[in-house]
């Protein structure tokens, strides 16, 4: 028996409420370090509170706005409803 | 597996197992400052944690605070004394998530924890403050700080919040594991300040002992890179190590290594290494940053407990209203409409009784001096001039409130938010957005501001057009050009604040028009990729505000005590002399014939097209040192013609001027095409000297005179030109 495949996406398209799991970043190399220093790295976990063209999460406490195209360079697997 | 390659631990003898090159030159276990010398600390942490407020509680300073991230920009130097009464150095660094700068702002925080600032002496020692409420990410740059080698303070600051929401952090258990005095507190409180003064007082202090192995794919490199750096650049050990590590997660080196190339050595060392990973696929800069934060991680497991699992906040809860797609607009609307409504009504009695006390000290002059040159240079030139000015302090207070109450409640960078997708219509970010919003209040900290901003071309972007949002020096013009063409009390403040709106409004949309333009020609760059912190809402701090208030208040009657009153002696003394030859020609004749009165009519073929006569010339010519110069000129200029016995206020005198033919001069659409010209032009001596130290040439404030008095020109042009086709 396989597990259905967790979803993955752009943290642009978690919807508000939910939480993933950052996978991947995909934009410049200084974008990806300065995430990756602010504690928004691989295997964070992260909360979207809202918005779709600029985006408000939730990552290690902190609330974190990104616009459209930094969100679109963090990749996330969804993670079930239950998972904060 | 990791390997042997560790920040200084000494341990017992003060030499551990650094690498030999560095153990002969190595720090002793406990450093003390030298003692002939005042000690230096520097203060760091990341933004908006709370280090300025701190600050300020240790110096007596009052440096700038707020609730958003990049209030301090610059370095500021304070001094404190120790219990012993002895001085010791404070420098407040800018905020910083890492010393890997990647904008103007961190890196003077880099440069001077680095010592490379020639201006400001290397700190001996340093006090990280912590955001409590986010330890792990708080950590990461004091990690990076402990590479420094150098005795450390650190404040857990905000421990209120943090137990607010419902973190415990047990903060001797920290100090243990870190080997550094830990010092829980609240600095907006005062608490904790008396024991960091304390901590800061021992003649020694322990160096960090906090154990972190590189990774091993890494640590080679970095004892290779170390070598060289300190054999072949010059740099200090301790100092060479940090900078290897920071050499090995920036890929920029250029960045880190500043003004100061690399060796030919140490790059080649470099260049070999990162083609060596390259060709194994390893990612070394995200190796090193996750190696630092599993080691932070376990140490954050070990040291802080969650009593509850936290559910949304306050700040959740208000963030949902404020950042909402439609709430969200209609209550930025809503405080700028109330902000301009405030000042046409809760200004009006303080400016009323200004506005008596200038007229009755004209009078009383005029009734206690024999007429004559002297007692016109003071009805004339000084009251007229500087009374002009001063009566629109309150307004400008008023300003400068809402502006404190946006900043220390955390609503800036809400603000930011909301204002991103405008913003990257233009090829900006909202980041941009908080210097534009600063600059409402003077353009001069708003160009500050923009240190924050990472992308040169977005920062250079915004500082061009920041500058044309309406700031405090233009208040005044309008509300004068108001008053002159709406008169009487009887119409409707919400109509006065309409149209100030429309002229915010106007700046607002110009600086989004330039911006987008810039982008697309002269400056053009990839779309910029917006991270920004917002901070929880904290309740106003009213003392701060008012403290802010006051200052600027004394900044702006200073102004007006020195600058102002010196251009209104000058200018009267234009508008004045040389006599007519005729004693009895009327105040009309005698300015035309004056010093002021040629000059004017120089250039008056130049504005005339816009609808101003030479005496309007003079006031834009004399604003060109500060905007508010021209109402202070206009009072100068009126009272001169008015005569002896007229103390009317000056709109009084404006509304009863007239062209050579009879017809009014300050006709509405003028009055209109004024304001219009001071939202574009650039009359500010001060900006542009700004600006030329932030681009570091004269080419931009050259350039920027040029697009903004240009452009202020061809519109005003339009207008008055479309407004007379049309019977204005």
């Amino acid at each position: 028996m396989s597990s259905a495949p967790i979803p993955l996406s752009p943290l642009c398209q978690l919807p508000a409420g939910r939480t993933g799991r950052v996978t991947r970043l995909t934009g410049d190399e200084g974008f990806c370090q300065r995430i990756r220093e602010m504690g928004f790295g691989e295997a964070a976990l992260v909360t979207k509170i809202s918005g779709s063209s600029t985006s408000l999460c939730l990552v290690n406490g902190m609330r974190i706005a990104l616009n459209h195209g930094a969100a679109m360079s963090i990749l996330v697997e969804h993670l079930p409803a239950a998972a904060r | 597996m990791a390997a042997n390659v560790r920040p200084p631990d000494p341990g017992a003898d003060g030499r551990g197992d650094l690498p030999p090159h560095i153990a002969a030159a190595s720090l002793p276990r406990r450093a003390s400052p030298a003692s002939e010398r005042t000690p230096v600390y520097a203060m760091v942490g990341n933004p908006n944690c709370g280090k300025t407020t701190l600050f300020n509680a240790l110096t007596g300073l009052r440096q700038k605070v707020g609730n958003y991230p990049g209030v301090t920009v610059e370095k500021k130097i304070g001094e404190a004394y120790s219990q012993h009464g002895r001085p010791m150095k404070i420098i407040d660094l800018p905020g910083a998530y890492s010393l890997a700068a990647r904008s103007p702002d961190e890196a003077v925080t880099r440069d001077v924890l680095l010592g490379r600032r020639a201006d400001t002496p290397q700190p001996d020692r340093v006090i990280c403050v912590l955001d409590a409420t986010n330890l792990e990410r708080s950590l990461y740059f004091v990690h990076q700080i402990f590479d420094l080698g150098r005795p450390v303070i650190v404040v857990l600051n905000m421990m209120d919040l943090a137990q607010r929401a419902g973190i415990e952090i047990d903060a001797r258990e920290l100090e243990a594991r870190l080997g550094v005095p830990v010092i829980a507190g609240e600095a907006v409180h005062g608490r904790g300040v008396v024991e960091l003064r304390l901590a800061m007082s021992r003649a020694e202090l322990p160096l960090p002992r906090h154990r972190w192995d590189v990774p091993a794919p890494i640590a080679p490199a970095v004892a290779e890179l170390q070598a060289s750096l300190s054999e072949g650049d010059g740099r200090p050990p301790l100092v060479a190590r940090a900078e290897a590590l920071l050499l090995l997660t920036d890929f920029d080196t250029v960045r880190v290594a500043g003004s100061t190339p690399l060796s030919a050595r140490t790059t080649g060392i470099l260049d070999a290494w990162r083609q060596r990973w390259a060709g194994q696929g390893t990612d070394w800069s995200g190796t090193l940053i996750k190696s630092r934060y599993d080691s932070i991680h376990r140490l954050c497991h070990d040291v802080t407990r969650r009593t509850r699992t936290q559910g949304p906040s306050l700040s959740d809860r208000v963030d949902a209203i404020l950042i909402h797609s439609v709430w969200g607009w209609l209550v930025f609307a809503t405080i700028m409409a109330l902000l301009f409504f405030s000042i046409f009504t809760l200004a009006e009695y303080p400016m009323n009784w200004i506005d008596s006390q200038v007229a009755a000290l004209g009078d009383w002059v005029k009734s206690t001096m024999s007429a004559g040159d002297l007692r016109d240079l003071f009805t004339d030139g000084v009251i007229a001039g500087v009374g002009g000015i001063v009566v629109f302090l309150p307004q400008i207070l008023i300003l400068f409130f809402f502006v404190g109450l946006l900043e220390s409640t955390g609503y800036m960078a809400r603000a930011a938010f909301l204002m991103d997708r405008p913003m990257s219509r233009v090829g900006l970010h909202g980041k941009s957005f908080i210097p534009l919003l600063g600059s409402y209040a003077c353009a001069i900290p708003g160009i500050m501001a923009t240190r924050t901003i990472e992308d040169a071309k977005d920062r250079l972007v915004t500082i061009l057009v920041a500058p044309l949002m309406s700031c405090s020096a233009r208040l005044p013009v309008y509300l004068l050009m108001i008053a002159t063409l709406l008169p009487g009390d009887a119409l409707p403040a919400g109509t006065k604040a309409g149209i100030m709106l429309l002229m915010y409004f106007l700046g607002t949309a110009g600086a989004f028009g330039f911006a987008w333009l810039f982008k697309r020609t002269l400056l053009r760059s990839s779309p910029p990729l917006m991270i920004l912190e917002l901070p929880p809402y904290q309740p106003p701090r009213f003392k701060d505000i008012l403290r802010h208030m006051v200052e600027r208040a004394w900044l702006f009657l200073k102004n007006a005590g020195t600058i102002i009153l010196a251009i209104s002696i000058v200018l009267w003394f234009l508008t004045t002399y040389p006599k007519h030859p005729d004693p009895a020609a009327s105040p009309d004749v005698q300015i035309a014939h004056s010093f002021a009165g040629q000059a004017g009519k120089v250039i008056e073929p130049l504005i005339k097209p816009l609808g101003f006569d030479w005496r309007i010339g003079i006031g834009l010519i004399t604003s060109f040192a500060a905007r508010e110069v021209f109402v202070s000129s206009m009072g100068v200029i009126f009272g001169v013609q008015a005569g002896d016995d007229n103390t009317a206020p000056i709109r009084d005198a404006m509304r009863a001027a007239v062209w050579p033919d009879g017809a009014p001069l300050f006709t509405p659409l003028v009055c209109l095409v004024l304001m219009v010209y001071y939202v574009f032009a650039m009359q500010c001596m001060s900006t542009i000297a700004i600006v030329k130290r932030e681009t570091n040439s004269w080419r931009w404030p050259l350039f920027q005179i040029a697009y903004m008095t240009g452009t202020a020109w061809l519109v005003c042009f339009a207008a008055y030109q479309a407004g007379r086709a049309l019977g204005f």
